[in-house]
C-alpha cells in the first residue's frame, strides 16, 4: 500500500523560503495562508549559538487528529495517507485547526488580496488564484496541504520539492522499503517531529548535523 | 498496515466545479451530509471503514496521545448534539427548490435525458434530476470524487448517477474517460502553456518556465533543461509573479508637476502620453549644452538588459558617465577588481564537486547569494552531506554560518587581517605551500630589487627569475629554466634581489603576528592557527585527479569572499589577501579549489567558436582577461590621466565604480579643480534606486542627483529615486514582458562550476506588456532614432558585441548603420551571429536556451592557460606614483591614500576601527537576506510576507548579553547613531548569534516611497549611517566603507522623530 510521505533534510536546508513561496504560487493561497511554512529558530548561547530553519508542512498523519475530531466528516483520508478536506462538507468549525498539533490547517473567511489598496479590484493573477482557491479549497472552511496531489497525479513532484534549491525535500512512498524516502529515513536517522503527539506523521526530518 | 478507506479519489479539477454550484449550491451539501450521516455513511472513514463516530470516542489504538488531542476530541464530543440536529425545515425547502430549479430550467428538457438518481448509501435512491449523458460530459463534471460504500457497484446503465462526497453528481464513465487530469485541464482552458525564459529576480539569471493559462501567468517554476538553476527556483524568483501584476507598477508615462525635488517630496505625478514623454526627452537631449553632460545610471539586477542600450546610447550620444548605482556600496568593487586580476572572473566560488574545506569571509555563496544561486545551493548541500567542512568568519550567525561546521565571530572589516594572519601561519609556522603552482602560475619567483620593483632583463625588459639548477638569472619565460628559486637572496648584476615570494613570507611574519591579528579581529590566535592548519591539510598539496583523461592538481580547499569583506576601506586588499590563501596552496581554478566564477574561460559554441574568452599573458607574463564587462580591464591597470568623467572615476587606476566624489558637497569644487569643462545636465536612469543604494539618502540626493537639470527614468515602480528627483518616469516592462538576447553571457553569475554545460539563455515576453509599458531597449532605440543618432547606435552595438561576447561579428549579421531594425531584429542578429544561422530568435523562443557541453580546458583552465597571476603587486607602485603625480598637479594630493599602492598585501583599518570615543561601542553593519535582491524586492507582497514573519529581517539584531547590559528588551525601539550624529530608529532583537560588539541591520529596507506602499516603513534604512567621503573610500578601488561605529539608546517620547 502506498503511503505518501516527506523527508525534509535539515542538513541541506538553509532557510531560503523557496518552499513557502513556491507552494503559495502552486496552490494559489491567499494572503496569510501558507501550507509550507518556514520557522527560523535560534538555540544555544553566544558563541556556540545555532540557527536552523524548520520547514513545516502537513504531516499527513497516519492517525490524523484533525480527522478524528471533524464533526461533519469533511476530513477524509485517502488510501495513500493523504488527508483531504471536503470543502462542501466542512462547516468551518475550526476544531481540526485546534486539534492539529502541527498547525498545518488554516482557514480564510474571504479572499484576502495582497493589494488591499486596490479597492477589491483583483489583478489577473489574483482573480485566477481566487477562482482556483474557491473551487478547490473554499472560504470559511479548513484548508490544508495535500502534498500537491494534482501534481503528483500528473507525475510531477509537489511544488515545494520541485523548487527547493538545496534539494532538501524528498517526496515518496514511505511504506515502500526501496523508495528514496524510506532509504533516507533508515540511513540518515530520520525522525518525526514530536512523535509524542501520537499521530504518526508521514513527514520525517533528517537531523541538521 | 495502512488504513483501508472506502474513499476512492480521482483527480479533481477545480474548474469543473461550477456545474454543481449552479445546480444546487450549498444546500445540497447540507442535505447530502445529513443523509449520509444518518445512514452511517462513508465520509471520513477510519480503519474500520466506518464514520469516525464523533459522538462515541474510540479508544486510541496506541499509547502516547497528548492531552490537547484529547481536549480536541472532547470538544468534538461536546458538539455531538449539534451535529446530529436535523436540518432546519426551511433549509431543506431551499435545497428542494434549488434542485427543482435546475431540473426545469436547464437540462431537464434535453433530448435523451436520463433519469438521474440520488443514491443514498443504503441504496435508498431519490430520483430528482433529468439530464443526458452528453451534456453531462460536456459540462465536465467528471473528475469529481466518487463516494460509494465499498461493495456498491455503480449502476450507471440504469441511468442512475452517484452522489459525490462533495455534493456533485457523477457519471462513472466520465471518470474513466478523464482519468488523465492533465488532458482534462488542457481541454478545459483555451490556452495552457509553459514558456521557457530567464528569471530576472536577481543577477543569477536562472532558467525558468512560466505557466500561462488563458493569457495569465499563474506560476513560475525552474526550467530543468538548463544548468543555470538546474530546474529549481527560489523565493525571489517565484514571487516575481506578483511583481508582474503588482498594483503599484507604473503603467503609463508620468511627469513631475511639483518643481520641488528632494527626499520624501511628493512629485505629484501627472499622466502623459508616450509621445509627449519622448518629445520632451528628445527636446531636452537636443537642447543640451554639451552631450558629455549626460549621465547613465543603471541597476545591477537586470545585468543583461544594460549591456546593449546603456553602452550603445552612451557611445551614440557621446558621453562617458555611467555607473551602476549601489555599485560602490552593494556590488563588488574590490571583489570584481581582484577576481579579475587573479581569476579572470567576476567572482569566485569553491568547486563544490570536490571541495572538502571552505573558509567563508563575509559571503553567502551557495546559501542564496546570486552567484549561480540555485546550482550552488544544491552542490554545497551535496558537499556538506559528503562531509565538506565550512568555516565562516562573520560578525553574525548568517545563513552560511548557521550551516557551517564552525562559525568564527569576528569584527567587521577585519577579514583581510585574519587572512594575513593565516598566511603567516601557513608560510612561516607550517612552511607549506604549493611550490609548483607558485613557480609556474604566479609571479612568486620574480626577483625583486631593493626598490621594490622587478629586476628586469636589460635587453628584453622582462622580469627575471633565479634558476637554482643553473645558478643564474633568466627571464621568467626562458625555455631553459629547470627550476625557479622562491627563497633566498641573489645577485643580479650587482644588485641584491629576492624572489617576491620571499618578501611576502617575511612581510606577513613581521607585520601580521597572530597577537596583532587577534587584537584587530577579536578572533583567538589558536582559532586562526587551527583553521590555517586545517586549510593547508585539506588542500592536499601534491594530489592529482584525472578528469576526462586529463590529469589535474586536486586542491579541495578554498577561501572565498564577497560583500562582507569588500565593503570597507580596505576593499581591494581584503579580497586579495583572502585569495592569497588559495594561491599559496595552488587552489585556484583547479578541481576542488576556488574557481573563477562564470566560468571565465570559454572556447565558444562548437558551431561558431564564440564566445571566445580565453585570457592571455601580458609581456610580464601576467594574465589579461579577454572579455570584460566594464570600461577597462582589471589588469593592466588604467593609466591615471586627466579625468573626462563627471565623477572623476577615470582618474583612478583601479576604480570600478566610485561614489565619494559625487556624493559630497564638494562635487562642484572637484569638477572645477580637475578642470572638467562641462557640467551635469541630464541623467538617464534604468531601474536603479540610487537614493537608497549609495549612502546617506539626503547626501546622495542633495549633492549629486539634484545637480541634474533633467532626469528621465525607466522604472517598474515609483521608488525613492523617482519620487525624489525624476522629471519623467517611463513605464518599463518587467523581465516577463521583454526580449533579451544574451542573458547568461558574459557569464558573470550564471554558470555553476564544474563539468556541465554552457548555456545561452534568452528572455522572451511571456505576456505582452500590459497597459502602456514598453521595453527599455526598444524605447532607447526609438529615442536614438528621434535624435538622429541611430547609425551610431547600431555601430556601437557592432563594437560592443565582440568585446562583451567574445569574438568578432560575422559581416552578415552586423547591423547596417543605415538600416532600420526593431529590437527583436537586433536580438535575432546577435543570436545568429553567436550561435549559428539556424539559432535565431524564433528558434530559441521554443526552448529558451542553447546549450553545449563544457570542456575540462574551460572549467579547470588554470593549468591549460599559459598565464601567471601576481602574489606581489609590483604594478601598484607605478600606478600609485602616477596617481600621486596627477593629483598633485591639480593640488589635490589628499584624494588618495598612497599607502594602499603597495606591492605587498596590507590590511588598513576603517574609520570605524580607529574610532576612540568609548561612547560609540558597537560596529553597525548591514547584511542581505537571501530572499531579497538589493532594494528591488521589498515591495513584493509575497516576499514582504516572508520578511514580516522572519524574526531577523525587519529588526535590529544585537548580541543578547550586550542588549541586557544596556537594559534592552526584544522589540524595544532604539536609536542607532553614528559618530556624525546621523541616526536611524527601529525595534531591537536580542540574539545569541551576534558578536558582542556588533549590530546587524538588513540592508535596503525601510522604504518610504509612495509608490511602494507595501514596503513602506518596514525595516531600517541602514545606508543613512554611511558616509560618502574620501575618508570612507578605498583609495585603491574607490569602494565605499559600509560599516560605522555607533551608539544605541532607547527612544524617548520626546525623541521619537
Amino acid at each position: 500500500m502506498t503511503r505518501y510521505g516527506f523527508v525534509i533534510d535539515l542538513k541541506r536546508c538553509y532557510g531560503c523560503y523557496s518552499c513557502q513561496v513556491s507552494c503559495k504560487a502552486a496552490n494559489h493561497t491567499p494572503q496569510g495562508i501558507d501550507f509550507a511554512r518556514c520557522v527560523p529558530s535560534e538555540t544555544g548561547t553566544y558563541p556556540s549559538a545555532l540557527r536552523q530553519m524548520i520547514p513545516l508542512i502537513c504531516m499527513q498523519c497516519a492517525e490524523p487528529a484533525c480527522m478524528t475530531v471533524c464533526p461533519t466528516g469533511a476530513t477524509t483520508q485517502d488510501e495513500n495517507g493523504i488527508v483531504h478536506v471536503d470543502k462542501d462538507l466542512c462547516m468551518g468549525c475550526k476544531y481540526c485547526i485546534m486539534a492539529c498539533p502541527y498547525g498545518a490547517r488554516q482557514t480564510v473567511g474571504e479572499w484576502k488580496t495582497y493589494f488591499p489598496d486596490a479597492d477589491g479590484d483583483l489583478d489577473p493573477y489574483e482573480s485566477h488564484a481566487k477562482a482556483q482557491w474557491e473551487e478547490k479549497r473554499g472560504f470559511g472552511v479548513a484548508a490544508k496541504c495535500d502534498y500537491c496531489m494534482d501534481r503528483v497525479e500528473e507525475g510531477r513532484q509537489p511544488a515545494c520539492v520541485d523548487s527547493c534549491p538545496a534539494k532538501a525535500r524528498h517526496f515518496g512512498d514511505i511504506e515502500d522499503p526501496l523508495s528514496e524516502v524510506s532509504i533516507l529515513i533508515r540511513r540518515e536517522r530520520g525522525f518525526q517531529l514530536n512523535p509524542e503527539f501520537g499521530t504518526d506523521p508521514s513527514c520525517y526530518y533528517l537531523p541538521p548535523r | 498496515m495502512r488504513k483501508a478507506t472506502s474513499i476512492a479519489r480521482t483527480p479533481r479539477d477545480p474548474a469543473q466545479r461550477i456545474w454543481p454550484k449552479l445546480l444546487v449550491g450549498k444546500h445540497l451539501c447540507v442535505i447530502s451530509h445529513f443523509i449520509l450521516r444518518r445512514k452511517g455513511g462513508v465520509r471520513g472513514c477510519n480503519t474500520q471503514g466506518n464514520v469516525p463516530n464523533v459522538g462515541r470516542l474510540q479508544e486510541p489504538t496506541h499509547e502516547g496521545r497528548i492531552r490537547h488531542i484529547s481536549v480536541a476530541r472532547e470538544r468534538a464530543a461536546r458538539s455531538k448534539p449539534w451535529v446530529r440536529q436535523r436540518p432546519p425545515a426551511e433549509a431543506t425547502a431551499r435545497a428542494q427548490r434549488g434542485r427543482y430549479r435546475f431540473t426545469k430550467d436547464s437540462v431537464g428538457q434535453a433530448p435523451g435525458a436520463l433519469q438521474l438518481t440520488f443514491v443514498g448509501l443504503d441504496s435508498r435512491r431519490t430520483s430528482c434530476i433529468c439530464f443526458d449523458a452528453k451534456s453531462f460530459r460536456d459540462l465536465r463534471v467528471s473528475g469529481m470524487v466518487v463516494a460509494h460504500r465499498r461493495g456498491d457497484e455503480p449502476d450507471w446503465e440504469a441511468g442512475k448517477c452517484w452522489l459525490g462526497t462533495n455534493g456533485s453528481f457523477l457519471d462513472p464513465r466520465c471518470v474513466q474517460e478523464s482519468d488523465n487530469s492533465m488532458s482534462v485541464r488542457t481541454r478545459n482552458h483555451k490556452e495552457d502553456v509553459w514558456i521557457p525564459t530567464s528569471c530576472g529576480g536577481c543577477y543569477a539569471q536562472c532558467g525558468i518556465r512560466a505557466h500561462r493559462v488563458d493569457g495569465v501567468i499563474v506560476n513560475l517554476e525552474g526550467n530543468p533543461e538548463t544548468p543555470a538553476g538546474s530546474g529549481r527556483i527560489c523565493a525571489k524568483g517565484t514571487a516575481q509573479l506578483m511583481t508582474l501584476y503588482d498594483r503599484h507598477r507604473i503603467n503609463y508615462p508620468v511627469k513631475r508637476t511639483n518643481p520641488q525635488k528632494g527626499v520624501g517630496v511628493d512629485p505629484r505625478w501627472q499622466r502623459i502620453t508616450w509621445d509627449e514623454a519622448l518629445d520632451t526627452i528628445v527636446a531636452k537631449l537636443k537642447g543640451m549644452k554639451d552631450h558629455r553632460g549626460c549621465y547613465f545610471q543603471a541597476t545591477t539586477v537586470q545585468t543583461s538588459e544594460i549591456r546593449f542600450a546603456v553602452i550603445a546610447f552612451m557611445r551614440a550620444w557621446g558621453f562617458k558617465n555611467y555607473w551602476v548605482s549601489g555599485g560602490g556600496l552593494w556590488c563588488g568593487n574590490g571583489a570584481h577588481f581582484m577576481n579579475g586580476i587573479m581569476h579572470a572572473a567576476w567572482s569566485i566560488i569553491p568547486d563544490w564537486n570536490y571541495n572538502n574545506y571552505t573558509i567563508y569571509f563575509g559571503c553567502s555563496k551557495g546559501h542564496g547569494a546570486g552567484h549561480a544561486a540555485l546550482q550552488s545551493a544544491q552542490w554545497v548541500a551535496d558537499a556538506r552531506a559528503r562531509g565538506m567542512k565550512a568555516v565562516v568568519f562573520d560578525p553574525f550567525l548568517s545563513t552560511q554560518a548557521s550551516k557551517a561546521h564552525e562559525w568564527v565571530p569576528c569584527r567587521v572589516g577585519t577579514d583581510g587581517a585574519i587572512a594575513l594572519g593565516m598566511l603567516n601561519v601557513i608560510l612561516n609556522e607550517l612552511e607549506t605551500w604549493d611550490a609548483r603552482y607558485l613557480k609556474l602560475k604566479t609571479n612568486a619567483p620574480y626577483l625583486i630589487k631593493p626598490d621594490q620593483h622587478y629586476a628586469r632583463d636589460p635587453k628584453t625588459n622582462k622580469p627575471l627569475v633565479w634558476d637554482p639548477a643553473d645558478g643564474k638569472v633568466k627571464t621568467f619565460d626562458d625555455e631553459s629554466i629547470k627550476d625557479y628559486a622562491l627563497q633566498g637572496t641573489y645577485d643580479v648584476n650587482g644588485t641584491k634581489c629576492r624572489p617576491s615570494f620571499d618578501l611576502l613570507k617575511d612581510h606577513v611574519k613581521a607585520n601580521y603576528p597572530l597577537d596583532k591579528v587577534e587584537e584587530i579581529s577579536s578572533v583567538p590566535q589558536a582559532t586562526i592557527r587551527r583553521v590555517a592548519q586545517e586549510f593547508v591539510e585539506a588542500a592536499q598539496i601534491g594530489s592529482t585527479i584525472t578528469i576526462d583523461g586529463k590529469e589535474l592538481p586536486l586542491r579541495p580547499a578554498a577561501a572565498i569572499f564577497f560583500r562582507g569583506s569588500q565593503g570597507h576601506v580596505n576593499s581591494g586588499w581584503n579580497c586579495l589577501e583572502i585569495d592569497l590563501l588559495n594561491q599559496v596552496v595552488g587552489a585556484a581554478d583547479v578541481p576542488g579549489g576556488a574557481m573563477g566564477h562564470g566560468p571565465p574561460v570559454s572556447q565558444g559554441h562548437p558551431d561558431t567558436g564564440k564566445p571566445d574568452t580565453v585570457p592571455y599573458a601580458c609581456e610580464d607574463g601576467l594574465m589579461v582577461v579577454k572579455g570584460w564587462v566594464y570600461d577597462h580591464k582589471p589588469y593592466p591597470l588604467r593609466e591615471p590621466g586627466p579625468p573626462k568623467r563627471l565623477d572623476l572615476q577615470d582618474m583612478f587606476p583601479c576604480s570600478v565604480y566610485n561614489a565619494f566624489t559625487v556624493c559630497t558637497p564638494e562635487w562642484e569644487k572637484y569638477m572645477e579643480e580637475f578642470k572638467i569643462d562641462y557640467r551635469p545636465e541630464i541623467m538617464v536612469n534604468f531601474g536603479s534606486n540610487s537614493v537608497m543604494t549609495m549612502a546617506n539618502a539626503e547626501e546622495v540626493t542633495e549633492n549629486f542627483l539634484k545637480k541634474f537639470d533633467f532626469i528621465f527614468s525607466f522604472n517598474i515602480f515609483q521608488n525613492e529615486f523617482t519620487e525624489a528627483v525624476a522629471d519623467i518616469v517611463l513605464p518599463d516592462t518587467c523581465f516577463l514582458e521583454r526580449y533579451t538576447p544574451c542573458v547568461t553571457f558574459p557569464s558573470t553569475f550564471c554558470h555553476p562550476t564544474g563539468m556541465d554545460h554552457w548555456v545561452w539563455q534568452i528572455r522572451q515576453p511571456v505576456v505582452e506588456p500590459l497597459y502602456e509599458r514598453r521595453d527599455f531597449n526598444e524605447v532607447m532605440l526609438e529615442i536614438s532614432d528621434r535624435l538622429d543618432v541611430k547609425d551610431k547606435y547600431y555601430q556601437a552595438i557592432n563594437d560592443i558585441i565582440p568585446v562583451r561576447y567574445g569574438g568578432d561579428m560575422s559581416p552578415e549579421y552586423k547591423l547596417d548603420p543605415s538600416g532600420d531594425y526593431s529590437w527583436q531584429e537586433v536580438c535575432d542578429r546577435v543570436l545568429r551571429d553567436r550561435l549559428g544561422s539556424d539559432k535565431g530568435l524564433e528558434a530559441l523562443k521554443k526552448t529558451g536556451l542553447e546549450k553545449w557541453p563544457t570542456k575540462v580546458e574551460e572549467m579547470y583552465w588554470r593549468w591549460f592557460t599559459p598565464v601567471r597571476v601576481p602574489v606581489y603587486f609590483e604594478f601598484f607602485l607605478e600606478s600609485g606614483k602616477k596617481l600621486k603625480k596627477l593629483l598633485s598637479s591639480y593640488g589635490r594630493e589628499d584624494l588618495a591614500d598612497y599607502r594602499f599602492y603597495t606591492p605587498l598585501a596590507e590590511w588598513f583599518p576603517c574609520p570605524s576601527h580607529e574610532e576612540k570615543n568609548p561612547e560609540f561601542d558597537l560596529w553597525a553593519f548591514s547584511w542581505r537576506p537571501s530572499f531579497h535582491t538589493q532594494s528591488s524586492t521589498q515591495n513584493n507582497p509575497w516576499l514582504d510576507e516572508v520578511s514580516v514573519n522572519d524574526p531577523f529581517v525587519y529588526l535590529i539584531q544585537i548580541n543578547a548579553e550586550t542588549g541586557r547590559k544596556k537594559g534592552l528588551k526584544d522589540h524595544e525601539v532604539i536609536w542607532v547613531e553614528n559618530t556624525d550624529g546621523k541616526r536611524i530608529k527601529g525595534p531591537v532583537k536580542l540574539v545569541e548569534g551576534m558578536h558582542p560588539e556588533q549590530l546587524g541591520i538588513a540592508g535596503c529596507h525601510g522604504h518610504w516611497a509612495r509608490g511602494t506602499p507595501i514596503s513602506r516603513g518596514k525595516g531600517q534604512f541602514f545606508d543613512d549611517l554611511i558616509n560618502c567621503d574620501i575618508k570612507h573610500t578605498d583609495s585603491l578601488t574607490q569602494g565605499s566603507d559600509a560599516c560605522a561605529k555607533v551608539k544605541i539608546y532607547k527612544v524617548n517620547g520626546s525623541d521619537s522623530r
